[in-house]
């Protein structure tokens, strides 16, 4: 299935390896991924905050180039790309007035219109059900056997879920399910689905450590190896911060923190080459040694 | 029908705190707050918790039911049964317990009147003639008007649980109902006010709120339309206004996140030297893009001409949130249909 791909801003800059383990798996799991590449970032929320007229109008302009590529699906691997995308695409999908409006403020820069014939879709959704997610079970035939991984949603994948509506945002199953197919184990724990404290981590970095620590504690004490997450914002303050954590509360978790296409990909018997592992803060090692053993 | 519930009972006087199971024979109509009224009259006549117009608009029976906030009289008990389910009831979260179900609101008042609640018209005396709100100014505050202050948003707030202070989604939402009230003659002092170190800014966008909101108040959005109203107005010394402008910067000239030059952006440099060594910490695995050259994207002018563009059609602030409401008010009529649709196929 050809889809149009959108990386967004992390996975173009400090989280590369989940672009790159991204795009290796993508065949095997028949996804063409059609990267666009005159589109900007999605705003992560913070251009709907600060100037939202220049939001909507970004993500319609990424909409509209999705739509150009002929396919019916834009694949995102982030989180807050996936709210900010899907929200944009509602309000121009149901409001004909305001589609009109921005149709032709994009058509005055050079941007083909949107008619809203596309669908949103995270690359999670994509693999955790139907027929991709019976291939994934054959594409991760080494398995992860041995390995206890707690999922960690994040927010932006479930709520609001009238926007994202995949599934019961408080009882969420996509991850679990992909853990098993990769014949892990997942564990289960309350702060899955709560907030990792990133989109404060810069303006108010001591709520968003308090935020930080509870998923990690939690899934340090119910036994996990490794925690997985389908969001690069969620990784890199699960990851990189966790020095932070050491500093301020004298705790070293050395939790290690997968990206979900590094979790497959480790399953699918990718080498460090597709998996970038050493771009990781918290070494990834002793799941690998653990799974080698 | 049988309903069985499990109930965490708590008594703050001893400090007693159990999880006890009860069940009752109730019409298949009943509500969850049907069934503690019952539970109360046939069963257990300790049982506490606050109740009054049993139609959704009082607010006065938010509880959590397995760990997500609702109101009591809204729960329909019949799909729970049919599932199987025996779920569990406990007092919401971020407010302290006074016995079984019942919360001490009194942070929660003490918030919202923190927001000054009350029209600021800017005269005293009032005036020979009415003044006529239209129906367009009334549409900026309508979501905001709905609210009934239960608390269920602010029961899972992951903000507040981790900074107690925080002004919290219900007193913000109060706020903005205000902000954007055509009428109301004080906003720049009520967004002063708002941008302190426990307010807008402090909120992580974990989205908890609109989740559990009963009444499609949808706070989070709220917050950001104080946060856009803020920025409108020139109120933008919080780092948390300085790193959503710098998204905006960042879009329009490179297209992409700046992402190195984010941290003395939002914090100044003084701030970001002192986390020189983080930040080395975070180049040794390629954590730190270097800046020059800047990562551009293709057809970026696109982007510049459309912020010039849109920046010169007035759709500022909060009204640039509000106009896309009447599309998001329009999704769960969308779901409805589309399973209407699968169900008739099936």
């Amino acid at each position: 299935m050809k889809v149009a791909y959108y990386k967004g801003c992390l996975a173009s800059l400090s989280a590369k390896e989940l672009d790159i383990s991204t795009q290796a798996l993508a065949p095997m799991l028949d996804l063409e991924l059609d990267e666009l590449e005159s589109v900007t970032c999605c705003g992560a929320g913070d251009i709907h905050e600060a100037e939202p007229d220049y939001y909507l109008h970004l993500n319609a302009r990424i909409l509209a180039y999705a739509e150009a590529t002929g396919a019916e699906t834009l694949m995102t691997i982030c989180n807050v790309c996936t709210l900010n995308l899907r929200q944009a695409n509602w309000q121009l999908k149901g409001d004909d007035a305001l589609r009109e409006r921005v149709n032709r403020n994009l058509a005055a820069v050079g941007v083909p219109p949107y008619s809203g014939n596309v669908e949103v879709k995270h690359f999670l959704w994509l693999v955790a059900q139907g027929e991709r997610y019976e291939v994934l079970k054959q594409v991760a035939h080494k398995g992860l056997k041995g390995i206890k991984v707690a999922p960690f949603y994040g927010c932006q994948i479930l709520r609001p879920s009238k926007i994202m509506g995949f599934e019961d945002p408080d009882r969420p199953w996509s991850l679990e399910a992909i853990i098993e197919a990769c014949g892990g184990e997942a564990i289960d724990y309350p702060a899955k689905i709560k907030c990792c404290g990133f989109p404060i981590i810069q303006a108010r970095e001591e709520t968003a450590l308090a935020e930080l620590i509870q998923p990690i504690e939690e899934a340090m004490e119910a036994g996990a190896d490794a925690m997985v997450t389908p969001c690069p914002l969620c990784h890199l303050s699960l990851d990189a911060w966790q020095s932070k954590l050491r500093a301020t509360t004298g705790r070293d978790f050395r939790m290690p923190i997968l990206h979900l296409s590094q979790l497959i990909g480790v399953a699918a018997g990718f080498e460090e080459s597709e998996l970038k592992f050493k771009r990781h803060v918290v070494s990834v090692a002793p799941v690998l040694e653990k799974l080698q053993a | 029908m049988d309903v069985a519930l499990k109930i965490w009972r708590y008594d703050s006087s001893t400090g007693e705190r159990a999880l006890k199971e009860y069940q009752v024979d109730a019409p298949e109509w009943v509500t969850l707050l049907d069934v503690l009224d019952l539970i109360k009259d046939r069963v257990d006549g300790t049982l506490s918790y606050r109740k009054s117009c049993r139609m959704m608009i009082c607010g006065s029976c938010g509880m959590r039911m397995d760990g997500a906030a609702v109101l009591a009289c809204k729960t329909r008990m019949l799909p729970i049964v049919e599932e199987g389910r025996v779920p569990t009831i406990s007092a919401m979260g971020n407010m302290p317990i006074v016995k079984d179900l019942v919360v001490d609101m009194t942070p929660f008042w003490s918030k919202i009147r923190a927001m000054k609640p009350w029209l600021q018209p800017g005269y005293d005396e009032l005036r020979e003639k009415e003044r006529i709100v239209s129906q367009q100014q009334v549409n900026v505050i309508n979501k905001e008007s709905l609210c009934i202050m239960c608390g269920c948003c602010v029961s899972e707030c992951n903000s507040m649980d981790a900074d107690p202070d925080f002004l919290g989604p219900a007193a913000l939402a109060k706020g903005f109902r205000f902000v954007g009230d055509a009428r109301d003659r004080a906003t720049v002092d009520r967004l002063e006010d708002y941008n302190s170190e426990h307010g807008i800014w402090d909120c992580t966008r974990c989205y908890f709120c609109n989740e559990r909101c009963p009444k499609g108040v949808d706070p989070r959005d709220a917050i950001a339309k104080l946060g856009a109203e803020s920025i409108k107005e020139g109120i933008d010394r919080d780092w948390g206004a300085k790193h959503a402008k710098w998204f905006v910067t960042s879009a329009k000239t490179t297209g992409w996140l700046r992402e190195t030059e984010l941290v003395p952006k939002t914090q100044g440099i003084i701030s970001a030297i002192k986390e020189t060594r983080f930040a080395i910490g975070l180049a040794k695995h390629g954590k730190v893009p270097p800046p020059v050259p800047p990562h551009v994207a293709k057809d970026v002018d696109q982007a510049r001409a459309l912020y010039d563009l849109v920046k010169s059609q007035g759709v500022d602030g909060a009204l640039g949130i509000v106009q896309g409401e009447h599309a998001l008010g329009r999704i769960e009529f969308e779901h409805e249909s589309a399973e209407r649709a699968k169900a008739a196929a099936e």
